[in-house]
């Protein structure tokens, strides 16, 4: 008897531990785990049409709440999250990138920079997005740096940014843009130009 | 073998059972941890309070835009049990006004289009009603007691955010 006993008690924690974890790893609740994302991709910019709504899954609820809490429906915001130049390598702030984009299909478009910890960046740089205000129609341009570039309009910030990502909002996407976002939207482009010594 | 199958079978309920109960229970208790954040930084109970420029240092919950001004109402219709009568002031740019419950459900969002926006806020259960005759807003049930309502407001520039300054004294979130 104690030996059957042991083996429920040695079964039951397993159980609990495999379904923790499996929780936590499937809702990015994991502290590794520390990004949006989603299974729309646009050139590298990741993000799910469901959140904020009633259809999202209890997956990506809880995955929002973490990495995005009280985000907006698509019908009103959608989030599209990316982490790696156009060449694959994790973004860092020991390294110049140029983010180039197109027309965006939105009433209003912003690109903002978060540390790896989901929160704005500790700098006073006062350049901490690039947003659709700044951005004439047709091609549009920036650079992610911890310096400024000659041009200050046109900069963001990655001072102690660290391992950073680029989230990219549409608020009040076009017509269609639901349907069909990879079809609609041109996924910026982001070419790493330079990097410090010891960091490439 | 066979000894092992009981203590199997029960491994794998506990491991969906406990599966469920962190998934489903993960949103409350970030929300309920982000709330407690606000109310210490001063966020106000049934009162709008317009947050200053978003920075580094301004910054409570994650992945703010330092485009939008933000407006927050905590409210707890267990303290309000008529339920909450809400406005957003008219803004000439892009403004919206969401509802979220203690389980960060975005129950509802209004769009400004330059229009100040109104709703009836009601306790959980109670009868949704049409509005009050006179073109006043229709009620909303809140599907639980607790939550926060926000107001984002495009304001990219210092500009920008002083004008939002200025109308936000005519946001209400006030006990019926």
């Amino acid at each position: 008897m104690p030996k059957r006993l042991t083996a429920y008690l040695l079964a039951g924690i397993l159980g609990v531990a495999i379904g923790a974890f499996s929780a936590l790893a499937m809702s990015g609740l994991l502290p590794t785990e520390r990004r949006t994302g989603g299974p729309v991709e646009l050139n590298g910019w990741y993000g799910d049409l469901t959140t904020g709504s009633a259809g999202a899954s209890p997956w990506v609820r809880a995955r929002i709440a973490r990495h995005g809490l009280l985000a907006l429906a698509n019908s009103e915001a959608i989030y599209f999250t990316r982490t790696r130049d156009d060449s694959g390598r994790p973004f860092t702030e020991d390294c110049r990138y140029r983010i180039t984009g197109q027309s965006i299909p939105a009433r209003w478009w912003s690109v903002t920079l978060y540390n790896d910890r989901n929160f704005l960046p500790d700098n006073r740089d006062n350049a901490l997005s690039y947003d659709a205000s700044r951005a004439d129609d047709g091609t549009w341009s920036a650079i992610v740096a911890a310096e400024a570039p000659a041009n200050r309009r046109d900069w963001i910030s990655s001072r102690a940014g660290g391992a950073f990502d680029l989230t990219l909002r549409l608020y009040v996407p076009a017509d269609g843009v639901l349907d069909d976002p990879e079809g609609m939207i041109a996924g910026p482009s982001v070419e790493r130009l330079s990097c410090d010594e010891g960091s490439a | 073998m066979k000894n092992w199958i009981g203590p199997v079978i029960a491994g794998a309920v506990l491991a969906l059972v406990t599966h469920a109960v962190v998934v489903i229970a993960a949103p409350g208790f970030i929300m309920d941890r982000a709330m407690s954040v606000l109310k210490k930084r001063g966020s106000p109970l049934h009162d709008f309070g317009l947050s200053p420029r978003m920075t580094a240092e301004t910054q409570t919950v994650v992945r703010p835009s330092p485009d939008l001004a933000y407006s927050l109402c905590r409210f707890d219709l267990d303290q309000a049990e008529q339920g909450l009568r809400v406005r957003m002031a008219a803004y000439d740019n892009y403004s919206s006004i969401s509802f979220f419950d203690s389980n960060t459900n975005n129950f509802l969002t209004l769009r400004g289009e330059g229009q100040a926006r109104e709703a009836i806020l009601l306790p959980p259960g109670a009868a949704r009603t049409a509005g009050p005759p006179g073109g006043l807003p229709e009620a909303v049930v809140a599907p639980n007691a607790t939550g926060v309502i926000l107001i984002r407001r495009l304001a990219p520039t210092q500009q920008a955010y002083d004008t939002v300054a200025e109308i936000a004294p005519g946001d209400l979130c006030q006990p019926l």
